[in-house]
């Protein structure tokens, strides 16, 4: 998705940094359209609607159609693209095809999803939280002990939670935590308008499950880069030079090694956000990824599609920060070629 | 209570007794003891009961609701003009009387006086005329229940007494109001008004999110004296089955409907929740489309039904928890025949049938999906059965989501697997095998069946209708095109402090009775 190398062409007006900037926001609008288009193709192809949902068994023809029309779904499928996307545009993410299929003249989504974003953005902030140094530090410790016991230990521990799907972890954890040793609640239900955080130890056991299935590649990737970068000849020079192994390490190392972990750190976090749909699911936490499940189960495609396009959005970000992030890491990018 | 309740659902009630009470006999487990111990009820606490989630698709709206947690919901904040018992029969609910004309198309029916409103408004006629007209509606639930009413003529006589005039005779028409979708809201509410609704019933909604959670709190003006024991009620959308049971565990919740049937027989033995069982009238079945070879020729749906080991059925796809099921419909509700021998495996019978037939080397594909606990199970078992009289299955397994949406596989799979959760014989027939049906899965049309119905349906005489009722069984028995293995458990968890709670075989924890329920 983003290159480390990004060219940066000769300019006289703008600043390189703004030029980059510029170039990746439109790749970011590109990307947003096209996901866009693939989003709304994904649910048309999936069987059913809402209209039949809603009436369960008890739709017949009639009353589908009925509600087909009432619903808009009986007009041609681009110009339900264009009634969406204009709305998206406006800030409006549209009304809820069951609300309106059960009788409501308007059911705006935002409203019904708001408390549900919220709980997965603390949910995700608390994880990225303690994903980022986690991984760092372990793989820097990986990385420094190449080969003795903590390397292994670390190595084989994350290698093994990243063979594993959240919801296996999730049931590991629930197994050792609250069957086994009752120490900590097995769901995080939640009450509608209150915090997760009024009882933080309900979120334990979903961070720790988040956490163990996404730590492992950050890890990785940060012991490969410092193994590679503890290579280079600099940073012999340094030792040679008698540079204190802590400053050769954070000064030269860490920080050259820094560019590419920061590209897997944002694509750890935007796994994260795949993997917060399962955990949600196996602890019952009331957030955006069960609030996507039952509304394909509902076939509220409109709550579908502006849910995912949500997702796509905090994807494209995340990408578009870190590649401003790389470029303030790595002076060679801030200067004209 | 029944002595109040006049009519001629009364002696149609106890007749039907005998078999309901020892079905309830029946499942007298040790177990259970602790819904009859007869402790002084506590009150106050909060009971918090966890269901699948229904998403944004959750209503208070009773002539929407088509989910478990509808239902309970929809049961705690309005009354029904029936009481449907825990052995079947009926009660007075908001309705106390109910009389009919000589040929019974013309219904008056006398309310409960001294009924309130959550909002001290008082009910009456008017109340139940509006309900009507609502059940109605287009997209309405109820509307199969409702059909044969003269909307334009029904009438408030007085305050309390409604006159129901009808399109086509109905001597049973009380049993048209027993299903939820059929609950009476107060006149003026409309769909706009259910985000808090009013009703009468036992709990008054103060919150609703739907796809998350309700709260509810006792209706102090109750017209069940004494009742609910608890201040509020709690119900949460869990959707991971799992999860729920684990809520329920760890004391997150109090009670979860439809445990599935090898979690309940593990936890029924640790004893770590109480599991509370109740016999139903819930049939789960195949289907054979008479309409497409071979299942055309009676002979070939006969051996089919043959074909079936029951007992083995119920023991491995729902672990035991239900009854073996006879081929006839809606076991211990009112008119089921009891008189029709059960049906056993007979391969040698449905191995020359078949050769009658000429289908001695018959192969089929049956068609199943994971939408309900045991299907696959029970598909795979009389797969594996068929062989002994050398009849080939070829199970496949389709999507949930299109089970049962009639625009994509619903009532085109010439063999499939069915469950219904059967209130009445009438519904189950009006609904599943009428010429006009809506969920016709066996496509069973018969004219002089059908007329045979229609008279079972209008008869006032009970002898008289049990006999055509026996005649309509029969043939679906003999000739029909569902193979009925069981009548499944309700299989509920419960923690331990919650007492007071019966199985019900009308439905899942007790029918959703949370009024009577206390917090121990």
């Amino acid at each position: 998705m983003t290159t480390v190398a990004a060219p940066v062409a000769r300019s006289r007006e703008a600043s390189p940094l703004l030029r980059f900037a510029g170039r990746r926001l439109l790749g970011a609008v590109v990307a947003l359209f096209v996901a866009s288009l693939v989003i709304f193709a994904g649910t048309q192809l999936l069987p059913g609607d809402a209209a039949s949902v809603v009436l369960g068994r008890n739709g017949n023809p009639a009353t589908v159609k009925l509600l087909h029309q009432q619903l808009n779904l009986d007009r041609p499928a681009w110009q339900q693209y264009v009634d969406w996307i204009t709305g998206l545009l406006h800030g409006d993410l549209g009304n809820s095809a069951v609300g309106m299929a059960q009788g409501a003249t308007s059911a705006p989504i935002w409203p019904l999803i708001s408390d549900a974003v919220v709980n997965s953005v603390i949910l995700a902030l608390i994880t990225a939280l303690l994903m980022i140094p986690l991984s760092l530090g372990l793989g820097v410790v990986a990385a420094v002990l190449r080969g003795k016991w903590p390397d292994h230990v670390i190595s084989v521990a994350s290698l093994a939670a990243i063979a594993l799907p959240e919801f296996v972890i999730g049931s590991l954890l629930i197994g050792v935590f609250f069957v086994g040793l009752d120490w900590l609640p097995p769901v995080a239900i939640v009450a509608p308008g209150a915090s997760p955080l009024d009882d933080p130890e309900k979120l334990v056991l979903p961070v720790a499950t988040l956490l163990l299935a996404s730590l492992a590649a950050g890890i990785r990737m940060v012991r490969a880069g410092m193994i590679e970068v503890l290579q280079t000849e600099y940073v012999q020079t340094a030792r040679l030079n008698g540079v204190s192994e802590r400053r050769v390490l954070w000064r030269y190392a860490l920080r050259n090694a820094l560019p590419t972990s920061v590209q897997i750190l944002a694509q750890n976090l935007q796994w994260l956000i795949g993997g917060i749909i399962i955990t949600e699911n196996v602890f019952a936490y009331p957030g955006i990824g069960s609030t996507l499940v039952v509304a394909v189960q509902n076939r509220d495609l409109t709550l579908v599609m502006s849910v995912s396009m949500l997702i796509a959005v905090v994807y494209v970000l995340l990408n578009l920060v870190a590649d401003l992030f790389v470029m303030l890491l790595v002076p060679k990018l801030r200067e004209p070629a | 209570m029944s002595d109040q309740y006049a009519g001629p659902r009364v002696s149609r009630g106890t007749l039907l007794k005998g078999s309901a009470v020892a079905a309830i006999g029946a499942m007298a487990v040790p177990d259970l003891a602790f819904g009859a111990r007869t402790a002084t009820p506590k009150r106050g606490g909060t009971l918090r009961a966890g269901f699948v989630g229904g998403g944004t698709a959750e209503t208070l709206n009773p002539f929407l609701g088509v989910t478990p947690i509808d239902e309970a919901r929809i049961q705690n904040l309005y009354d029904p003009l029936v009481v449907v018992n825990a052995d079947l029969t009926r009660g007075p609910g908001l309705a106390l009387e109910w009389t009919h004309n000589k040929d019974a198309t013309v219904w008056e029916v006398k309310l409960r006086p001294g009924v309130t409103f959550h909002n001290g408004k008082s009910f009456g006629a008017e109340d139940v005329i509006w309900s009507i007209q609502q059940m109605a509606g287009k997209t309405s639930a109820a509307l199969p229940f409702v059909s044969a009413i003269k909307l334009g003529e029904l009438k408030a006589v007085n305050k309390l007494t409604v006159r129901i005039p009808l399109k086509a005779a109905d001597a049973d028409l009380s049993g048209n109001f027993t299903y939820y979708n059929t609950w009476i809201v107060p006149k003026g509410q409309t769909a706009k008004d259910y985000k808090k609704p009013i009703g009468t019933g036992p709990f008054m909604a103060q919150s609703f999110t739907p796809g998350r959670q309700s709260v509810f709190t006792k209706n102090p003006n109750y017209w069940v004296s004494g009742k609910p024991y608890v201040d509020s009620l709690k119900i949460t959308s869990i959707d991971d089955n799992t999860a729920r049971l684990n809520a329920l565990l760890s004391g997150q919740i109090d009670a979860m409907a439809q445990l599935p049937t090898q979690q309940a027989k593990a936890h029924a033995a640790t004893k770590d929740i109480n599991v509370l069982v109740a016999p139903s009238p819930q049939a789960m079945m195949f289907y054979m489309d008479t309409t497409k070879a071979p299942f055309t020729d009676p002979r070939v749906t006969l051996a089919i039904k043959l074909i079936a080991d029951r007992k083995a059925l119920v023991e491995s796809a729902i672990s035991g928890y239900g009854t073996v099921g006879n081929d006839i419909f809606g076991a211990g509700l009112p008119f089921y025949d009891k008189s029709l021998p059960q049906r056993e495996q007979d391969i040698d019978k449905a191995k020359s049938l078949l050769k009658a037939a000429g289908q001695s080397d018959l192969k089929i594909q049956l068609s199943t999906s994971p939408i309900f606990p045991g299907f696959v199970e029970a598909a795979t078992l009389l797969a594996q059965q068929a062989k002994q009289a050398g009849v080939t299955m070829n199970l496949k397994q389709v999507p949930p989501n299109s089970y049962y949406n009639p625009s994509l596989l619903y009532l085109k799979m010439p063999f499939a697997e069915t469950q219904w959760p059967i209130s009445s014989l009438k519904f189950f027939f009006l609904q599943a095998l009428a010429t006009d049906a809506p969920y016709n899965e066996t496509h069973w049309k018969s004219k002089p069946w059908n007329d045979l119905l229609a008279k079972a349906i209008a008869e006032p005489n009970k002898a008289k209708a049990q006999s055509l009722w026996n005649q309509v069984q029969k043939i679906q028995y003999d000739t029909g095109g569902y193979l009925n293995w069981t009548n499944a458990d309700w299989v509920d968890g419960l923690s331990k402090k919650v007492q007071g709670l019966k199985p019900s075989a009308a439905g899942v924890l007790g029918n959703y009775r949370f009024l009577d329920a206390w917090l121990a």
